[in-house]
């Protein structure tokens, strides 16, 4: 209700963090915010003048800080750190030609009123603003039976449960929200009261606990009471709504059930929140401070614990140790042993034609020389030639190895590379022939 | 159960509630008020169960604070004795459960308020020597290490003191002090010497004492088993 249709929360967050925006107000400043809102309101005044705003601050100043140096000059400040605040608005326009008017925001006027507002839901204002809420809600159930077109749903039904029912709807929460804070007061004062004057505080927290009982007793029946009248008559002029094919009337008739919920909700569980703490406290009153007037139980309590490291005792309790659930009986399993399949890796022996290259070697080398053959390059020729090719790297050096044994051989200071067949070159020497075998 | 007494023996262990109350009896929870319809079953049968129990050699014994528990009186039901830890932050929560400022909040505390508390009143020697005495034995200890290891024996010493119905663990945070907590200040309860009131608990086994500065060697308690 109060949200409008379009705002999406993540959305709202999300610009909310892009502006960086903060509120940081210090106790002057809302000094100062809270003098121009009661002056506004008992002035009737709309706006302020710049020099009223600064004699104002002034007189805040002097209760606030006391003693502080240049007030004017703290007020110039004072103004424009609000402004930034979105707390005051300049309204005149007029920019810098003269001084200008300035007049409370409605962040500035919601935030004095949390301070100064005491509204906390009664009886009273529970059952005023109900019975309010009760007719308005009539009214607009007349006009949406009557309601024949676009501009009379929105008129007159769209736009009151918007705004009229909203605000009463919200006044209702915001007073449940000043109930819940005097609860909370309350809690602290009867753990304070208890502090200060122990059982003599009996009676009072007594009388305190069994008040507000009643009162949220008597509010928690107001509103089931009431509630559930107000769900009757929404969800009938959401029905009629329905039927007139208007969605944004049922989307805001929605709402306003989804904000009467709310409100009930929180009835009965402050009912039953208070309803626990009660039990608590009045346990507490009756076991422990009215059994013990003097209060002396706490402090023997805290000497009895100074002196544990001399004096221990350990309190005995039952120690039944848990049922044993034995398993379900199951046959057993004979797991078989991890194995590999054997194979016989061990091949036969084959007959194959016996390979004596190496040994021919010598006896070609032999025969190439005998045949003429002069010099290394030629006797490795000869021979290597009648080699199958993968032989012929390997045999090169065997011919020369035999070469080298079996003839004087000659070479020069730099010895000429000779080619061999047709991919192979040798340092080549030359063969004497006279010890040739 | 209808909110009424139960007229045999036979009718209150078939009631449902039996079971469960029975296992926590015997696990040593301490059943209260905050237990609901568990604490109105042994309300109703209180009369019955009571010489059930002691044929087991136990005592179901009520207190005024609004608990039940079983006291084991032979040697038939295992028993178990708090550990040091455990006495030490059971006064301790014992003490906040006594301090109107906890009925604020309606009788909910951090665990950061009972490790404050501890260390006000014990000081952090003592809370090591008592939780975690191996390391005073070594000696010269860190504080900063010293104080997580505390951390983690209070939790510990928590965590079995939820279990037996002292405390609720409402969360990581948080916790609930049931009046079963009452039990720890037992002996200062009486206007009688502290002495005189600890005899009287031993006569009755509802405490043993301990060998002053003697430190045990965990913080686990020390269990008996049934005999067989």
């Amino acid at each position: 209700m109060a949200t409008p249709p379009s705002s999406d929360p993540s959305r709202v967050i999300a610009a909310l963090a892009r502006d960086q925006v903060n509120v940081d107000l210090k106790t002057v400043d809302l000094c100062f915010l809270t003098g121009l809102y009661l002056r506004a309101d008992r002035a009737s005044l709309a706006s302020f003048e710049e020099e009223v705003l600064v004699d104002l601050f002034e007189q805040v100043c002097d209760v606030v800080e006391p003693g502080a140096e240049n007030p004017r000059k703290r007020a110039t400040h004072a103004i424009q750190r609000l402004r930034e605040q979105r707390m005051l608005a300049r309204v005149d326009g007029v920019g810098i030609v003269r001084a200008g008017d300035y007049a409370l925001t409605t962040l500035a006027a919601a935030v004095v009123q949390y301070f100064l507002t005491d509204e906390a839901l009664t009886r009273e204002s529970l059952t005023l603003l109900t019975g309010t809420l009760n007719a308005q809600l009539a009214d607009i159930l007349t006009a949406a039976r009557k309601a024949t077109d676009e501009a009379s749903w929105r008129n007159k039904v769209s736009g009151p449960l918007r705004v009229t029912v909203s605000e009463l709807v919200s006044g209702i929460e915001r007073r449940q929200r000043g109930l819940d804070a005097q609860q909370e007061e309350l809690q602290a004062e009867i753990a304070k009261l208890l502090q200060s004057d122990w059982f003599s505080a009996v009676d009072r927290c007594q009388s305190v606990l069994d008040t507000t009982t009643s009162t949220l007793d008597e509010l928690n029946e107001i509103l089931l009471r009431d509630t559930h009248l107000f769900i009757a008559l929404l969800q009938e002029i959401q029905e009629l709504a329905t039927a007139a094919e208007n969605p944004d009337a049922e989307e805001t008739i929605q709402r306003v059930i989804e904000h009467v919920d709310r409100i009930a909700a929180w009835g009965s569980a402050r009912q039953q929140a208070w309803s626990e703490y009660y039990q608590y406290v009045h346990r507490f009153l009756r076991d422990v401070v009215r059994l013990d007037p003097d209060r002396a139980l706490s402090q023997r309590l805290r000497d009895q614990l100074a002196g544990w490291p001399v004096a221990r005792f350990s309190l005995v309790a039952a120690h039944a140790p848990s049922i044993r659930l034995l398993r379900a009986l199951e046959a057993r399993v004979e797991r078989p042993p991890v194995a590999q399949p054997r194979t016989d890796r061990e091949a036969d022996p084959a007959w194959v034609e016996p390979e004596n290259v190496h040994a021919d070697i010598e006896a070609l080398v032999i025969r190439a020389i005998a045949d003429g053959a002069a010099t290394l390059a030629e006797v490795s020729s000869r021979v290597l030639a009648g080699l199958p090719e993968s032989l012929h790297y390997a045999a090169a050096g065997r011919v020369a190895d035999v070469v080298g044994r079996l003839a004087r051989v000659h070479a020069e200071h730099e010895r000429p590379w000779a080619a061999v067949l047709s991919r192979m070159e040798v340092e080549d020497w030359a063969i004497d022939r006279r010890d040739a075998p | 159960m209808n909110g009424s007494a139960f007229h045999s023996l036979e009718e209150a262990l078939t009631d449902e509630h039996y079971p469960e109350v029975d296992l926590a009896l015997r696990r040593g929870r301490h059943v209260g008020r905050d237990d609901g319809t568990m604490y109105e079953y042994l309300v109703d049968a209180q009369a019955l169960l009571e010489t059930f129990y002691r044929r087991f050699g136990c005592e179901l014994i009520q207190r005024s604070d609004g608990y039940f528990y079983l006291l084991p009186s032979g040697d038939r039901l295992g028993r178990r004795q708090l550990s040091a830890g455990e006495m030490v932050v059971g006064q301790t929560l014992a003490l906040l459960y006594l301090d109107p400022a906890t009925l604020q909040h309606g009788g909910v505390v951090g665990r950061e308020a009972l490790l404050q508390r501890l260390s006000a009143l014990l000081g952090i020697d003592v809370l090591v020597r008592t939780l975690d005495p191996r390391r005073m034995r070594r000696g010269k200890f860190d504080e900063r290490i010293a104080s997580e290891a505390l951390r983690t024996k209070v939790s510990e010493a928590l965590r079995r003191l939820a279990e037996l119905g002292f405390v609720d663990a409402l969360n990581d945070t948080q916790l609930r002090l049931r009046p079963a907590l009452m039990r720890f200040a037992e002996p200062v309860r009486g206007l009688d010497d502290r002495s005189a009131a600890l005899e009287r608990l031993v006569r009755a086994g509802e405490v043993v004492l301990d060998g002053g500065e003697q430190e045990p060697e965990d913080d686990a308690g020390t269990d008996e088993a049934p005999e067989p």
